[in-house]
């Protein structure tokens, strides 16, 4: 080693000293990574301090900036002192913070991309803590140096603790209760209102999902996940709760999901708890794909003989009556509750939620009979994407109100019925990639929108009577069949 | 207190003592000092903790509370009990349109084909037909009897039909029958009040009735459950089978005449004006608002809200049940003249007030009752009669619903109390002039068609006399079940407290929902 390599280890022995804790730390990272196996109990206790000592070292690094700036006060000047000693505090504390989290990451079960990221985040910041006491103690002629580790030594503790905020509350745990402004300012989407669907040619999405999606998701769904579990997508299933996975492909035996559903009302264990327990068909479809492989992409009909199946003759599939929970109504209506109350007490009557289960709106206009108009209907703006069925019959609506229509996206059924609508209004309803039936009996509506109709994707009902479509203009095409005249 | 201002002399005695006790809570106010104010901070951080932190204890009683009261709460603003309130659960259909063949129509000479029957008529009818069964009028051995009318196959469902009812059976693609219907009631008037109520006994509230309280009505003037009546004659249940029972009264079914004023007296009096009107009803407002704060009597909101609804029905209703507005084709179509009281008037003015958002419409047609007693009772007079007079206007309603897109979300339903036999009634033994059926709780068809329903299904069936039901029998609680299901209701949820008893249409016996006719 070079007489000036020397020195400077000479003169940085203690900084170095103080990196090795940071650098078995980071060994331990490399080797020894979360790998979502549970370990040593031990292990997970002192882990568990990981989210407690997490806040010491934060709270000191932040402190950091602001001693420095106020500290440019003359009077305040003395804090400018003690930011070489908050720092070393801050980078002890980091330093057993992140071994805390690297137990608590190797022995907790956790793994993943955002379990990876949280944890070299932290590893950074005990680093970038830890250079930046260094060239304060060393370098303080460097202000820049410092100032930028400094601004890069808070940026990675923001970061990585909203990673590790998303570990702990969820990944949108930030976003989640944003008013629908902000939210349509920020273009930040809402999760809860977008659900994964189960693809219907499975037999998991035809046959179980919809059990799961009825009973269990109440509890166990993007609301709620009590005990960890997810039962709203296929791999929620199987990644299981906070006590393991609850499907073992194939074994009927060893699956807990099973096991606690098929128990009597009464026992601690059973499923769904306070409700009422599943029908045994709804128990043997579950036992029957868990035994087949529970697999999410076997097809529809390859399990013979599943209950309510309509290939066995005499099984009758029995009416389930959908349970309601308020309070995961109240947390979907949350973004458009206030509009729709606003609007319901304008306009009385016609506007309400499609059920007491349900975020989707029904707008019947018609009451009002030709009273409303476009004016009117364009106050529904802040809603118009939740409303899924409009009726404008009779009312005074022109082509004026085409843009707000097309602006209610997920409608499934639109009556334009004696209205003023034309063809220009029906030229631009493209994006109703959802509507199912249309009704424009009574209207100028001519042949001439057709074509445009004709690519709605779900559309199964056309009304055209008393309107200037002719019956020959439909017979080919894609509409065949679909219109009634 | 700082505020001296003089009082004016003949002050009253309320408003002194008003001023005397604010300004007594003033005074308290001033004498509370720092030492209060950090007492009560102090013991009322302290309350608050002890109370939640003692919450956790109460915690079990709570979740009992709770799985118990997971029933629907149905309270409105009373000052609007008919406002709407969204389902249960989203619903299939937003109408219902009950057509009430009252007095029983014969499905042996309408919809169910026996061709062993008509083999056998005219043989007496075996013992084991008779044993253990009451019947209304037939004694001793009965002759069996074969239909009167000839059965065909139509559309593309297949379904049988006699050649009665040549318009409807042009829309049996877009009906489903129910066959198996069963009833335990031999007499027309329990019979009906256990379709309309499900109760054969007085003091039930009508289906209708029920969706009133469970969705209330879009429509706010117009009463949402409308009666009509046709045939010469009001069923034999009576008003009773519109009322609202137990539920409050402004939940019943309101009868409206199909010609001349909707309802009498509804329009203002020769030299009465709106305005006149609208101040006479103010003031009756505020006593009855009096009443009211003082007594606390429900029924008192009903008055103010019928008041109010009487009012706004002077425009809409008469507009609505004015079938002169309609074109003439649309008219001819029913087979429907302006000024008679008639089924096809009826069932024109029902599609209209459907289309208006009225919830739930009652047609009762009277006269199906064919004994054979007399001319209008014999099944191959009288009973034709009716046939005419309801063919085309049903089929016209069916088609006119469909071509408006209405049948999406409207349930349509037509059926009677119960069915008949198939046995040719005897009064007191004799052979009798006309022919005629007795009353047959025990099997009988009914139709559905609309949101929700499969179209162009039969289900369940009887045996080869059309005598008892041998597959999927299906009770009226049953029906009632399935109308609320696609109501968007679990009928175990949809109640109302009432002696002591948590009230539901389909009563206490089990009701299932027939999911095998669901779309």
């Amino acid at each position: 080693m070079t007489a000036p390599g020397r020195r400077l280890l000479q003169e940085y022995r203690r900084g170095l000293l103080l990196l090795l804790p940071i650098f078995i730390v980071v060994a331990l990272l490399v080797f020894l990574p979360p790998d979502g196996r549970e370990r040593a109990e031990w292990m997970q206790f002192v882990g568990r301090f990981h989210p407690l000592v997490v806040h010491f070292p934060i709270a000191l690094v932040l402190l950091v900036p602001v001693f420095q700036l106020v500290g440019r006060r003359p009077q305040f000047s003395y804090l400018r002192a003690s930011c070489g000693f908050l720092l070393g505090l801050a980078t002890f504390a980091a330093t057993a913070a992140a071994t805390l989290g690297w137990c608590l990451g190797r022995s907790g079960g956790f793994s993943g991309p955002l379990v990876t990221q949280h944890m070299w985040g932290g590893v950074l910041v005990t680093l970038t803590c830890g250079l930046c006491w260094l060239s304060r103690g060393r370098l303080s002629q460097s202000e820049t140096a410092f100032g930028i580790s400094l601004a890069i030594a808070v940026m990675l503790v923001a970061w990585t603790g909203y990673r590790g905020g998303q570990l702990s509350l969820g990944a949108d745990h930030l976003t989640e209760h944003m008013p629908a402004g902000l939210r349509h300012v920020l273009g930040v989407s809402d999760r809860r209102t977008a659900s994964s669907k189960a693809d219907p040619n499975t037999f998991y999405g035809a046959r179980v999902q919809p059990i799961f999606g009825a009973r269990c998701v109440s509890c166990h769904g993007p609301d709620k996940h009590k005990a960890d579990l997810r039962l709203d997508t296929y791999q929620g299933v199987m990644r299981g709760g906070k006590d393991g996975p609850v499907v073992q492909a194939g074994n009927t035996q060893g699956s807990d999901l099973l096991r606690r559903i098929a128990l009597p009302a009464n026992h601690d264990d059973f499923m769904p708890k306070g409700k009422k327990a599943l029908s045994s068909d709804e128990v043997k479809l579950i036992e029957l794909w868990i035994g087949a492989g529970a697999s999410d992409t076997l097809a529809k009909d390859s399990i013979k003989n599943a209950p309510g199946d309509s290939s066995a003759s005499n099984a009758v599939a029995e009416i389930i009556f959908p349970e309601t929970d308020p309070a995961a109504v109240r947390i979907m209506r949350s973004a458009i509750a206030p509009e729709v109350a606003k609007l319901q007490k304008r306009f009385p009557n016609i506007l309400d939620y499609e059920s007491r289960s349900s975020a989707d709106l029904r707008l019947n206009a018609s009451i009002l009979g030709a009273k409303f108009g476009d004016n009117d209907l364009a106050d529904f703006g802040a809603v118009a994407e939740h409303i899924t069925i409009a009726d404008f019959s009779r009312t005074s609506i022109t082509d004026r109100s085409a843009f707000t229509i097309a602006g209610m996206k997920r409608l499934r059924v639109l009556r334009l019925t004696n209205t003023a609508t034309t063809d220009a209004t029906l030229q631009r309803l493209s994006a109703l990639d959802q509507l199912e039936s249309l009704n424009l009996f009574g209207t100028q509506v001519t042949s001439a929108v057709l074509p445009a109709i004709s690519k709605l994707p779900k559309l199964a009902h056309l009304y055209a009577g008393q309107t200037s479509i002719s019956r020959e203009s439909v017979v080919s095409g894609g509409l065949a069949g679909k219109v009634v005249f | 207190m700082t505020n001296s201002k003089a009082r004016p002399k003949d002050a009253k005695a309320g408003e002194v003592s008003a001023e005397i006790y604010s300004e007594l809570r003033i005074t308290a106010l001033q004498a509370q000092t720092r030492r209060h104010f950090l007492r009560t901070l102090g013991s009322g951080l302290g309350t608050l903790f002890v109370g939640t932190a003692l919450a956790q204890y109460a915690k079990p009683g709570k979740e009992f509370a709770r799985s118990e009261s997971a029933a629907l709460d149905f309270t409105r603003d009373p000052s609007s009990p008919l406002s709407e309130l969204p389902p249960q659960f989203s619903a299939k259909v937003r109408r219902v349109i009950y057509l009430h063949m009252a007095g029983a129509p014969s499905q042996l000479e309408l919809f169910e084909h026996k061709p062993d029957l008509k083999r056998l008529d005219g043989e007496d009818c075996p013992a084991s037909f008779l044993a253990g069964k009451r019947f209304a009028f037939i004694s001793g051995v009965p002759k069996l009897l074969g239909s009167q009318y000839p059965f065909h196959q139509v559309g593309e469902s297949g379904h049988w039909i006699s050649d009665r009812l040549p318009h409807l059976e042009q829309h049996l693609d877009d009906i489903c029958f129910i066959k198996s219907m069963r009833t335990d009631q031999f007499n027309h008037a329990p019979a009906q009040l256990l379709v309309q109520t499900g109760n054969a006994r007085l003091g039930y509230p009508s289906f209708g009735s029920w969706v009133l309280y469970g969705i209330g009505t879009e429509n706010q003037n117009l009463p949402g459950f409308i009666v009509l009546l046709s045939g010469g004659k009001s069923p034999d249940g009576g008003k009773q089978l519109w009322s609202s029972g137990f539920l409050p009264s402004v939940y019943q079914g309101v009868q409206c005449r199909s010609h001349g004023e909707p309802v009498l007296y509804l329009d203002n009096p020769p030299g009465t004006s709106r305005s006149l009107r609208r101040e006479m009803l103010d003031a009756i407002d505020k006593i009855n608002q009096q009443t009211y704060a003082t007594f606390g009597n429900p029924e008192t909101i009903t008055r103010i809200a019928q008041y109010e609804m009487a009012f706004r029905m002077q425009m809409d209703a008469t507009d609505a049940m004015d079938i002169h507005k309609e074109p003439e084709f649309v008219r001819a179509k029913y087979g429907a003249k302006p000024g008679e009281s008639s089924f096809a008037n009826n069932c024109l003015v029902a599609r209209r007030l459907a289309e208006r958002g009225v919830r739930f419409i009652q047609l009762y047609h009277w006269g199906w009752d064919s004994h054979g007693a007399d001319a209008k009772e014999a099944l191959n007079l009288g009973f034709a009669d009716r046939c005419r007079e309801v063919d085309q206007p049903t089929a016209a309603l069916l088609a006119d619903l469909k071509q408006r897109g209405m049948l999406e979300d409207t349930l349509v339903v037509w059926g009677g109390e119960f069915g008949r036999t198939p046995m040719r009634e005897n009064r007191n033994g004799q052979e009798m002039k006309y022919v005629g059926r007795d009353h047959n709780p025990g099997a009988f068809t009914i139709w559905l068609a609309g949101g929700g329903v499969k179209p162009g299904i039969t289900h369940g069936q009887t045996d080869e006399m059309g005598y008892e039901i041998v597959k999927d029998p299906v009770e009226i609680r049953d029906l009632h079940a399935t109308m609320l299901y696609l109501l968007g209701f679990d009928h175990h949820k949809l109640n109302y407290s009432f002696q002591g008893l948590e009230q539901k249409l389909t009563s206490v016996k089990p009701a299932r929902v027939v999911s095998e006719i669901l779309a």
